[in-house]
């Protein structure tokens, strides 16, 4: 109680000095809470900046010929449809957004087209995401930009394909690559077209092998999936696969030498504020103890103190950074900010705990030596 | 009585060591007011500090009524000089962020107790401080100051009061208060230990203790 007063009442006193002390805290705890959720942030938003690379796994039929599929990109055979659940169902994997298609080279008005069906995309159970492809209802037809663009079609126009009525629900924009040739529809539709009831061309997905330790994640992709699909053979797109790890690996890395700096760098700027303090203060502490108060309470004094200034700055910086993050944040991370950038009570309670801990070690360790020395020794130190 | 048995004080520092007491054997009875005069650096601060339990001697005894000060721990020797004595610096000594009141309730080991409240504030009566109890050190004259350290050494009536230069930083008047102040607390029994290099303390002094280089030069005056 006696120390509770000598606390506020010295806090009171030398107001300039505690406000300096929470706002260095403060500073410290914002750095920490906004670097922290960048860090968290950024992982995210690469991972989904990597996955418009697209897809870099390939699971097609064994009895594919590979010249042509190397060659066309598309396989010539089919597998069972079932083939999807089952990759979908198993737990222990290394591999997410499975789309399974259908796809066949026709020709369609005079055109050569690539007709594609969709199914919806799943993701293996736990591992809910969101898709990366169309999800095309059925009935709906996506045209390609050059077939659209050749063929002079318009969104809601109904046209046939080799017998079926479709709607053009969309005239996708120009993206450089195969899909400007494709017509896209529900896989459904796709198999009642070309009368392959229960049939599936491919099935693309992206791994997470990404940071697994391994060169040669294709080798694990093909244990795991050998087994379960005995009929299919499993490719990975090198360049793709290596790209997105290595950008992953390269951001986290990054994050996980700086996070610990900052932590580190924060709490020694807490720490040595507080040991500054108790310096500043050692007139005081002979005084005290030419009184007779013992080591224990003295210490109280100080350690008091520094959780008072470490709770203050680290509400106070937990605010300001998470309005840092907030304020910033979508700026930097456009994809993921609305679900990563947000208040966190996690990274508040830890600020609770570690900046008054910091600033409490740093505190206890000159103050127990002060205490030691003899008063008449402190006393002289002015 | 306080008794010291062959105490050296060495102190060490890079330069080399400083003998600042120098084999000190004195007693110093119940009840005594004893003046220490020595020229600057003769030992006076060193010596008084031995004996009030707040700098370890580099070998001898200090014994103040049969305790012997630096046999006991830390937190023995802290209760010791809370409940047996009490100090008057030259440099006051205040602490900065509390008043006049809270200065002198700090000795009895609390800021807020009704009271001890009172008692404080009857003391900083007596010693014509009404006015400015609640006033901070910064707020005071040095005279202010010293005494209202006095009205902190005696608020826990220890048995001894060890003042090293009182006066040193006090015009005429205020040193001729304090000194009063002293002397009325060894006229109520109490023993006064004060160190000095002036003269004007020694109209009050049962006995003078001349310091030179850290030994004791005479035992003069009766
Ligand atoms: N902490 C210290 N380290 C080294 N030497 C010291 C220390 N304190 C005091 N001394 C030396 O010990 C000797 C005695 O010092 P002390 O302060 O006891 O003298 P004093 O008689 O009180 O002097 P003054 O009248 O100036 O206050 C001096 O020579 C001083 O330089
Ligand atoms: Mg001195």
């Amino acid at each position: 109680m006696v120390i509770l007063g000598l606390i506020f009442k010295e806090i009171r006193h030398r107001k300039i000095n505690f406000m300096l002390g929470s706002l260095a805290v403060t500073m410290a705890v914002a750095l920490f809470i906004s670097f922290f959720t960048a860090a968290k942030a950024s992982n995210r938003e690469t991972a989904r900046l990597m996955l418009s690379m697209g897809f870099n796994l390939h699971i097609i039929s064994k009895d594919t010929d590979m010249n042509e599929f190397l060659l066309t990109g598309l396989p010539d055979q089919t597998m069972p449809e079932q083939y999807l659940q089952k990759l979908a169902h198993q737990s222990e994997i290394s591999y997410n957004h499975l789309l399974a298609t259908l796809q066949k080279k026709i020709n369609w008005r005079g055109l050569d087209v690539i007709l594609t069906g969709l199914a919806p995309e799943v993701c293996p159970p736990g591992r809910k995401k969101p898709p990366m492809s169309y999800q095309i209802e059925r009935g709906n037809l996506y045209v390609g930009y050059r077939v659209a663009k050749t063929l002079g079609l318009k969104e809601t126009e109904v046209v046939q394909v080799e017998g079926k009525t479709l709607k053009v629900a969309k005239c996708l924009s120009e993206s450089g690559g195969v899909d400007d040739i494709r017509i896209q529809c529900h896989l459904r539709d796709a198999q009642d077209i070309l009368n392959l009831p229960g049939r599936i061309s491919e099935i693309r997905a992206v791994d997470c092998l990404c940071f697994a330790p391994t060169d040669d994640p294709v080798s694990i992709l093909r244990k795991e999936i050998g087994p379960l699909l005995p009929e299919a053979q499993v490719f990975h797109t090198k360049a793709i696969a290596s790209a997105r790890a290595k950008t992953r690996q390269m951001v986290r890395n990054l994050f996980a030498v700086i996070v610990p700096f900052v932590v580190i760098a924060c709490g020694v700027w807490i720490g040595i504020l507080a040991v500054m303090n108790v310096r500043d203060r050692q007139p005081e502490i002979g005084i005290m103890r030419a009184l007779g108060y013992g080591s224990g309470r003295i210490t109280l004094l100080f350690l008091g103190k520094a959780v008072i200034i470490g709770l203050l700055g680290a509400t106070i910086g937990y605010v300001v950074g998470t309005a840092l993050a907030l304020n910033f944040g979508p700026d930097i991370f456009k994809i993921t900010a609305k679900t990563m950038i947000k208040p966190e009570s996690s990274l508040l309670a830890c600020s609770l705990v570690l900046a008054p801990l910091f600033a409490a070690l740093a505190s206890f360790v000159p103050a127990m030596i002060a205490v030691t020395y003899d008063p008449a020794v402190t006393l002289r130190e002015e | 009585m306080i008794c010291l048995e062959n105490v050296v004080k060495t102190y060490r520092t890079r330069r080399g060591d400083v003998k600042a007491l120098n084999d000190i054997n004195l007693r110093i009875e119940k009840g005594e007011f004893v003046v220490i005069r020595g020229p600057s650096g003769s030992g006076k601060t060193t010596l008084l500090m031995t004996i009030a339990a707040m700098l370890h001697p580099t070998s001898g005894i200090v014994s103040v009524e049969q305790n012997n000060l630096y046999g006991m721990s830390i937190q023995a020797r802290a209760k010791f000089r809370a409940e047996n004595i009490g100090f008057v610096f030259q440099m006051f000594h205040l602490v900065p962020y509390l008043n006049v009141v809270e200065n002198v309730l700090l000795a009895g080991g609390t800021v807020t107790n009704k009271n001890k409240n009172a008692k404080a504030l009857e003391l900083i009566e007596q010693f014509g401080l009404a006015g400015r109890s609640y006033h901070k050190p910064a707020e005071l004259s040095a005279g202010e100051k010293q005494r209202t350290a006095i009205a902190r050494a005696v608020f826990n009536r220890p048995k001894i009061i060890l003042a090293d230069e009182p006066t040193g930083n006090l015009d005429a008047d205020n040193a001729a208060s304090v000194l009063g102040y002293l002397s009325e607390f060894h006229k109520a029994g109490g023993t006064v230990i004060l160190a000095t290099h002036g003269v004007e303390a020694e109209r009050f002094a049962d006995r003078t203790i001349n310091l030179r280089n850290g030994s004791v030069a005479n035992l003069d005056k009766p």
